[in-house]
């Protein structure tokens, strides 16, 4: 098999996901939230494709597909959301978004 | 046969539920001549019964009809039956005969009143109870009956239901007859439990199986309710107040059927009370206190319908006294005589209440001999029955139950001397009522207020009905003259077989010396209130005593209600305060607090949830690592 050890694939998948974790915690823009929610979801499919490539198993590849399709759907929500916040003149501010609040 | 005793039983039942639903479509009249008819339909049936009975042998004379299955719980079948046999149907005639004329008098009574359709549907309520009570072939129907009258007697008591006085007569009568609902209930259940059934054929064949502490509970039981419906002491202190009811209710609940039911009870289970007959001694001294207690508290009293009423209570003490001693058709015998010559007396004060613009006062009367002297016959008539003079109806019944009494041991002679003072006693009360009210001139208060009655059709439905009760006092007694003419005795033969048969010479003295005693009676009434020779004799004690009753209300207030409000007032101030609404809010406001404090974990902060989340998930997973390693 060529290609390196899934063991890079799992320490790129490790950093991915911590940069979009830490994208969701820190920035305050719900673009960017977003974003950093894209990244996370993605991290964790280079780690199922890695495991599909390491154990010669496809099902790891179809969740990816699988994955990719919830992505989607839930970025369209989430944009959608934030389009309806901008017409409304509602500050793009997740911190300020807070209404809910106990 | 039976088609007519069923008949007998629905038509009163039948006209109440069409006044009730007619309400306002029919003239308050129409709704009065409605439930007369139906009680008249009602009588006429039961005399088709009657006539019928008797055409077939004595040893085939009882019949058992079952409509369904009216109640089922496990082994216990309870049918809707009816039995008819001479004790039944002799009742069904006393119940719808006399109702019958009490309802007919009801339309000139009540004329005028505001709400004489109610009055009607709960008269024929009333009927259709009672016989029901009278008719049913099962223990429980005949609960059911007991019940229904009860039921009935409170709505009528408390008819008047603008006055305070009528509404606490009515919760009182209602109460004490729960009371004895609850012994019979009682005494049923412990009979379902020994016998399975309720029936009373097969309850009376298997009631010898019984024996022991059990039987003695259940006729005790049974007899508490007797004792409640029927006034008796302890539980008498109702009736008086129940008189509080228009006086044509006061006459044919309170004095004509539904308080003799008790006495029904007793001839009716007597297979029961025979195995126990330390309970029928019982039922016996109880009537033989309460004829004596009621004679002599009756003698102070001064509303007119409350010394009816203590006379009431003394009579049923007789009907006790007989059927307690077993000898049953002298019972059943003075049932009917009184049925008529107290609801004669009570349709006669009806009268004179009503031509003196409601006034019961019967200090406030006198003299009325002369402006009513039709009513003052009748009820010269009840009075001379009811102090038992010959050849009125009371002589026939009362004598033959008291020289049955005289046959029955040591106990039995001690307590016709009871009755025989009883005599003197009934006689010297009804008799001063006559003369206080009827004797000498006008009182100025009458004078004033005397409204004559007319000869409207009110006023003629009141006369004639009366004037009906007036004969059946007089003649009702010859239809048995023992020892000499006894077809009653023979009628009742099969159902209820007397213990004690008094000979001709008990007979012949017991009858000298209480018409000797009755015209005595009447003699010292005359004496002291219409001839005024002597003067009232004062005791101021007695007195205070007897217009206490014997203080049993003030007993009872102590004994029960007061404990009973003590206990009520204490476990709300301790218990129910404190301990349950206490409770109640420190939860909710702990509730309260609780969620205030858990809202703050709330910031409405995205970025708190999602590092709660994650450092959530981080936590667990080290947590699963540590324990797999």
């Amino acid at each position: 098999m060529n290609g390196p050890d899934v063991s890079w694939y799992l320490t790129l998948s490790s950093f991915l996901f911590a940069v979009g974790a830490l994208g969701v915690l820190i920035r305050r823009n719900p673009l960017i939230v977003l974003l950093s929610l894209e990244i996370m979801l993605n991290s964790a499919n280079l780690a199922l494709i890695g495991f599909a490539r390491h154990l010669g198993d496809t099902g790891g590849q179809i969740f990816a597909l699988a994955v990719m399709a919830v992505a989607a759907s839930e970025v369209v929500v989430g944009l959608g959301l934030v389009v309806a916040l901008n017409r409304s003149r509602v500050p793009l501010d997740v911190d300020r978004l807070s209404t809910l609040r106990g | 046969m039976i088609t007519s005793a069923w008949i007998c039983l629905l038509s009163p039942l039948g006209a109440s539920a069409l006044i009730t639903l007619a309400g306002t479509r029919i003239s308050r009249r129409a709704a009065g001549y409605l439930a007369t008819l139906s009680v008249l339909v009602s009588f006429v049936v039961a005399l088709i019964t009657f006539f019928r009975l008797v055409d077939q042998p004595a040893e085939e004379r009882s019949h058992v009809s079952t409509l369904w299955t009216w109640l089922t719980a496990g082994d216990l079948d309870v049918g809707l039956s009816i039995l008819v046999d001479p004790l039944s149907v002799f009742m069904m005639l006393v119940v719808s005969g006399v109702g019958f004329l009490i309802v007919a008098y009801s339309i000139g009574y009540m004329d005028g009143d505001d709400e004489e359709r109610r009055y009607f549907a709960y008269m024929a309520l009333f009927v259709f109870s009672m016989l029901l009570l009278v008719q049913s072939g099962d223990l429980l129907i005949l609960l059911a009956g007991w019940g229904l009258v009860g039921l009935c007697s409170y709505l009528l008591i408390g008819y008047h239901q603008e006055r305070p006085q009528a509404i606490a007569a009515a919760k009182k009568a209602f109460i004490m007859n729960a009371l004895g609902d609850a012994t019979m209930a009682l005494a049923l259940f412990l009979l379902i439990q020994r016998l399975g059934t309720l029936e009373y054929g097969a309850v009376f064949e298997g009631i010898d199986g019984v024996g022991g502490w059990a039987i003695t509970l259940v006729a005790l039981g049974l007899l508490g309710g007797a004792v409640a419906k029927s006034a008796q002491i302890p539980l008498h202190t109702w009736l008086p107040d129940a008189m509080e009811g228009p006086t044509p209710v006061s006459a044919l609940i309170h004095a004509a059927t539904m308080v003799t039911a008790g006495v029904y009870m007793l001839v009716r289970l007597s297979p029961i009370f025979e195995q126990a007959p330390r309970i029928q001694d019982l039922a016996a001294g109880l009537g033989a206190i309460t004829l004596l207690v009621a004679g002599v508290v009756a003698l102070v009293q001064t509303d007119i319908k409350r010394v009816i009423a203590y006379s009431t209570m003394s009579q049923i003490g007789y009907m006790f006294l007989g059927a307690g001693l077993t000898t049953y058709p002298n019972a059943m015998f003075h049932l009917m005589t009184h049925a008529f010559f107290k609801a004669l007396l009570f349709l006669g004060a009806g009268i004179v209440i009503h031509s003196l613009v409601a006034e019961q006062d019967i200090r406030r009367m006198g003299g009325l001999a002369r402006v009513l002297p039709k009513t003052y016959t009748a009820m010269i008539v009840g009075a001379l029955a009811l102090a038992g003079i010959p050849p009125l109806s009371g002589f026939f019944s009362k004598d033959a139950l008291l020289a049955a009494a005289l046959d029955a041991g040591a106990y039995g002679v001690l307590l016709w001397v009871v009755g025989l003072i009883g005599t003197f006693l009934t006689a010297l009360y009804a008799f001063r009522m006559i003369f206080i009210v009827f004797g000498g001139d006008p009182s100025p208060f009458v004078r004033e207020h005397l409204h004559r009655p007319g000869h409207t059709i009110p006023a003629l439905w009141m006369a004639w009905t009366v004037g009906a009760l007036t004969v059946l006092s007089v003649i009702g007694g010859w239809i048995q003259f023992s020892p000499f003419w006894h077809p009653l005795t023979d009628f009742l033969e099969p159902v209820a077989v007397p213990g004690i048969e008094p000979s001709g010479v008990e007979e012949v003295v017991t009858s000298v010396l209480a018409v000797a005693l009755g015209i005595a009676g009447i003699a010292v009434a005359w004496w002291i209130y219409s001839a005024r020779r002597a003067e009232v004799p004062r005791w101021e004690l007695g007195q205070r005593v007897l217009e206490h009753k014997l203080y049993f209300d003030e007993l009872y207030d102590a004994v029960f209600y007061r404990p009973a409000v003590w206990l009520a007032t204490a476990t709300s101030r301790f218990v129910e305060g404190p301990l349950i609404a206490g409770s109640i809010r420190e939860l909710t406001e702990g509730t309260r607090l609780l969620a205030t404090r858990l809202s703050d974990v709330q910031t409405g902060l995205l970025r708190t949830y999602a590092l709660a989340l994650g450092g959530g998930a981080a936590i667990l997973t080290l947590v699963f690592l540590v324990v797999r390693a």
